[in-house]
């Protein structure tokens, strides 16, 4: 098993370099370059610009100022200053970051705490009205953009005062207790993390419902109904866990979209997350901050990829990775 | 989206009718009222104010992004400088509603009778929010560091006058001199954007030249020393920034209490300008400097209700445009030769003739657009000072406004008509006159106003093509590339907002002189005398010299229509009722210019 992590670990490096030089000439194909971002000033001039120019290293051929930026990586593990902000780009995206996680598990969290329940009440009471009623629901917010599904619980926080209208924190905040500070946070990671968790939850839903269906038919289930067992015994004790197992899997492939699932939401909740602050850079072309954003990303989408590999071996005794 | 707003607009109401606005005016509370333990400066600055107020309070106001740096020197866009200018002061400022140099930093000032030399004497007692007083040691390291080549902030082109550098000297602890070799009307406009910051904590970062990185957001903010009325408290990136009083800061008001009066200036940020609005109607801000025109009814129903004044700041000083692409190659390549025009050769040929551009000018129906895009919310504009500039608006320039059977005998006198029926116009060779007008579409007044224009243009037989595009692909096409036929844009306002400040528009040399830029010498006869006009402009202090060629520059411009203006939105900022000295200014920093002097009126 350690030979295999550390295998897919250096399998890594050439994919991350590989995502750096695409996303690197990228950049350089898209029109203007960060100074763009000054031309409605009338006050700054051309030999401004040019100096600003020299100054970032923009005036450099592309291949150079990639080559310079792999160099600082690889001497000096440096992966550059944002041109907006003087400041290293990890600095900048740290806090992003762990915002995003933070969205990104309360929204697992929502779906896999409502997808579970609910799929099993579908699968159990299959052709009911609760299953028809549940799947319209699911469908309906699967298919409703989470722009508009954002703005509507805006304004529902808007209108009742329950929740906050976006942002992550209260002005108070630093003068609250440590638990006024967590029911601070939860008040408005609660919209957010509905909108994102709620899009997967038709699917999510659909599968532990098929999945238990599956199992209900097996011959050890029949057995178990036959020795007299109550019914919730046969399907929590024994069904139930046979039917989660393709499902730790998909939890497992999840982890690996998460930093890139909440982006919209972000934005319409003020959520000062890795996407607005990738947005941004890329509106902008702050060059150095949008490389760092995207190997960020692409390192969580690998571990993500890692860590569902794993838990299916966790999971299924029957694979083995030696 | 579009559709989107509307739906918004209405629920905004509806939500309102349920009054649900749960008020946010903490802040004082914790802290009781603040005493001023400190003793006042010698030399304080009495601040100009509409009544004095009582300290407390706390001002929430929405921003649509967090600041990239608190280095005020290095700091370029609104969303950092609206910060920065809270953090810092300089030498001088101005009045926001006069536009008149007011002393700051220094006490009073006089310039030499060559206009070369401007000797500043320094308030005695100021100090920075550390207590450390500041004096002309500070001025020099802050000028040292806006005249280094390598940093080259933005205000190093304001002080350097035609390629020659101004030099400036501390003759002693409280006397600063800014000496340059070509007197320069906007001397204090330039010095005055230096802001000063702390050699004591600074110098050390500066000459390990890591300058540009000092006072990044990065930097704990009770080790952010200022030199303005406030200073950092707390932030949280991409979140808000909290500023509190700095308690050293020498302007007070007429009873001669210390400034500010606020407890907390705080800048929260909301991206999205629907949600920001949404935010201010439930009582999360207290203002907003950016409401959209569509939105303005929605703002003055729910004043009473909701406890706030859309504050009538009247016209923008921001300005919309269109141009022709006159730009010729200036250097062989890509088998261009030089002096070969960007666009075709029948283009601009119809570009480059003064009535073809005037025709344009007066087949554009700017009522219809104030109608449309602005609802009813804008005026007609000719300048880039415009009406709301209450100190350079000039009533006698005016430009060639809607006149379609003007428009046609123009066209028709180069020899267009319509040959083949088809109810757009052919020039004398027969070619049909068309082309593109490009304008980035992320921005919806302009691409609305593309649209009406080109119906306007079509009336009169001209066939223009609307073309959206990205801001960087258009900045790129405008500044660089060349390769665009018409292009629709806007300039924002300098401050001052003083002709003098738009030399990068207006000589042939500017790289802002969008409709043929960076000419190595004027090309047309007109462009010559804008140019010395320009020049003599800025080379006295005498307001009716600097006002007659300012206007005589204009008159050439608008007679050669090089712009064709379209109209300047009309500027409604809301703010809370329950503060006072709220004077919202057009020029950047709307609400927040006179900071200083806000305060929470004392409830009755």
């Amino acid at each position: 098993m350690r030979t295999y992590i550390l295998r897919r670990l250096l399998q890594t490096i050439p994919l991350l370099l590989g995502i750096s030089a695409l996303t690197f000439l990228l950049l350089q194909a898209a029109p203007g370059d960060f100074l763009n971002t000054m031309a409605e000033n009338p006050a700054i001039s051309g030999a401004t610009l040019e100096q600003m120019r020299r100054n970032f290293g923009l005036d450099q051929p592309w291949y150079l100022q990639y080559f310079i930026y792999l160099k600082n990586i690889f001497l000096h593990f440096d992966f550059g200053e944002s041109f907006s902000r003087h400041q290293p780009v990890f600095s900048v995206l740290r806090t992003g970051l762990a915002n995003t996680l933070l969205l990104a598990t309360a929204a697992a969290a929502v779906t896999w705490g409502l997808a579970i329940p609910l799929g099993v009440i579908a699968a159990v009471r299959q052709y009911s009205l609760a299953d028809k009623g549940l799947s319209l629901m699911a469908f309906i917010w699967l298919s409703v953009p989470e722009v508009l599904s954002g703005l509507l619980l805006l304004f529902l926080a808007a209108k009742t005062g329950w929740f906050p209208i976006g942002g992550m924190r209260d002005l108070d905040h630093d003068y609250m207790s440590a638990w006024g500070r967590f029911a601070d946070l939860m008040r408005h990671l609660a919209l957010p993390a509905f909108v994102v968790g709620l899009v997967p939850l038709a699917s999510r839903m659909r599968q532990m419902r098929g999945n238990l269906l599956d199992v209900l038919r097996l011959d050890y289930v029949t057995t178990a109904r036959a020795k007299g067992l109550p019914e919730s015994k046969v399907i929590y004790k024994h069904a139930l866990r046979n039917a989660l197992n393709p499902l730790i899997t998909l939890f497992g492939f999840t982890l690996g979209s998460l930093v890139s699932g909440s982006f919209v939401a972000e934005y319409i909740f003020s959520w000062p997350g890795l996407g607005s602050i990738t947005l941004e850079a890329i509106q902008t072309q702050d060059q150095y901050l949008v490389m760092g954003a995207v190997l960020m990303a692409s390192g969580v989408l690998v571990l993500g990829n890692l860590i569902a590999d794993l838990l299916l071996a966790v999971a299924d005794p029957r694979i083995r990775y030696d | 989206m579009r559709h989107l707003n509307v739906f918004m607009t209405r629920s905004i109401t509806m939500s309102t009718l349920l009054a649900l606005i749960g008020g946010c005016s903490a802040g004082s509370k914790r802290e009781g009222a603040y005493v001023d333990h400190l003793p006042l400066p010698a030399d304080t600055m009495l601040t100009k104010m509409i009544e004095p107020g009582v300290y407390g309070g706390r001002f929430v106001i929405g921003a649509t992004a967090g600041p990239k740096t608190f280095n005020s020197l290095m700091g370029n866009e609104t969303s950092t400088t609206d910060v920065t200018q809270r953090l810092f002061s300089a030498l001088t400022d101005i009045d926001y509603v006069t536009q008149d140099d007011i002393g700051v930093l220094a006490k009073s000032w006089e310039t030499s009778t060559d206009g070369l030399t401007t000797t500043f004497h320094l308030r005695r007692g100021a100090a920075f929010s550390d207590g450390h007083p500041i004096t002309s040691a500070d001025m020099m390291f802050s000028f040292d560091v806006v005249m280094d080549p390598e940093l080259h902030p933005s205000m190093q082109d304001g002080l350097t006058i035609d390629g020659v550098p101004a030099t400036y000297s501390a003759p002693d602890s409280f006397t600063f001199v800014v000496h340059t070799t070509k007197a320069d009307a906007l001397i204090l406009a330039h010095t005055g954007s230096v802001n000063i910051m702390p050699k004591h904590k600074l110098e050390a970062a500066y000459k390990a030249g890591q300058f540009a990185s000092a006072y990044g957001t990065d930097t704990p903010p009770e080790s952010l020393v200022t030199s303005g009325a406030f200073r950092v408290k707390s932030y949280v990136p991409d979140q808000q920034v909290v500023l509190a009083r700095n308690p050293y800061w020498l302007g007070v008001d007429a009873k001669g209490q210390r400034l500010p009066y606020l407890d907390e200036l705080v800048f929260l940020v909301a991206k999205d300008q629907n949600v920001a609005a949404l935010k201010f109607h439930a009582g999360e801000l207290d203002g907003l400097d950016n409401v959209k025109p569509e939105d303005y009814k929605a703002f003055t129903d729910n004043q009473q209700k909701e406890g706030f004044t859309l504050h009538d700041v009247g016209p923008s000083f921001n300005t919309n445009f269109f141009w022709f692409n006159l730009n010729r190659v200036k250097e062989a390549k890509d088998g261009r030769r030089i002096g070969e025009p960007y666009v075709s050769a029948a283009q601009y040929s119809w570009f480059s003739d003064k009535r073809f551009r005037q025709a344009m000018s007066m087949a554009v129906d700017r009522e219809g657009i104030i109608r449309g895009p602005f609802y009813g919310f804008a005026f007609k504009n000719w300048s880039t000072m415009t009406s709301g500039n209450k100190k350079w608006f000039d009533p006698e320039l005016t430009g060639l406004d809607y006149n379609p059977s003007e428009a046609k005998r123009l066209l028709a006198s180069m020899g267009m008509k319509d040959t083949n029926g088809d109810g757009f116009l052919e020039d004398a060779k027969g070619r049909p006159v068309q082309f593109t007008m490009i304008t980035n579409g992320d921005n919806k007044l302009r691409t609305d106003m593309i649209n009406l224009v080109k119906d306007d243009l079509a009336k009169v037989g001209i066939k223009m093509i609307p073309s959206p595009l990205d801001f960087n692909t258009m900045i790129t096409k405008v500044r660089s590339d060349f390769s665009y036929e018409a292009a629709l844009l806007g300039l924002g306002s300098a401050v001052p907002s003083d002709p003098g400040m738009g030399q990068n528009v207006w000589k042939s040399s500017g790289l802002t002189h969008y409709w043929n830029i960076k000419q190595a010498k004027p090309e047309t006869p007109e462009e010559a005398r804008v140019d010395q006009l320009m020049a003599q402009n800025i080379l006295t202090q005498d307001i009716g010299v600097r006002k007659q060629t300012w206007r005589e520059v204009m008159q050439i411009v608008n007679d050669q229509c090089w712009l064709v203006w379209l109209p300047s939105q009309q500027m409604k900022l809301p703010v809370r009722s329950r503060f006072g000295n709220i004077q919202p200014s057009p020029m950047p920093h709307r609400i927040l210019w006179n900071a200083d002097r806000i305060f929470r009126k004392p409830s009755k």
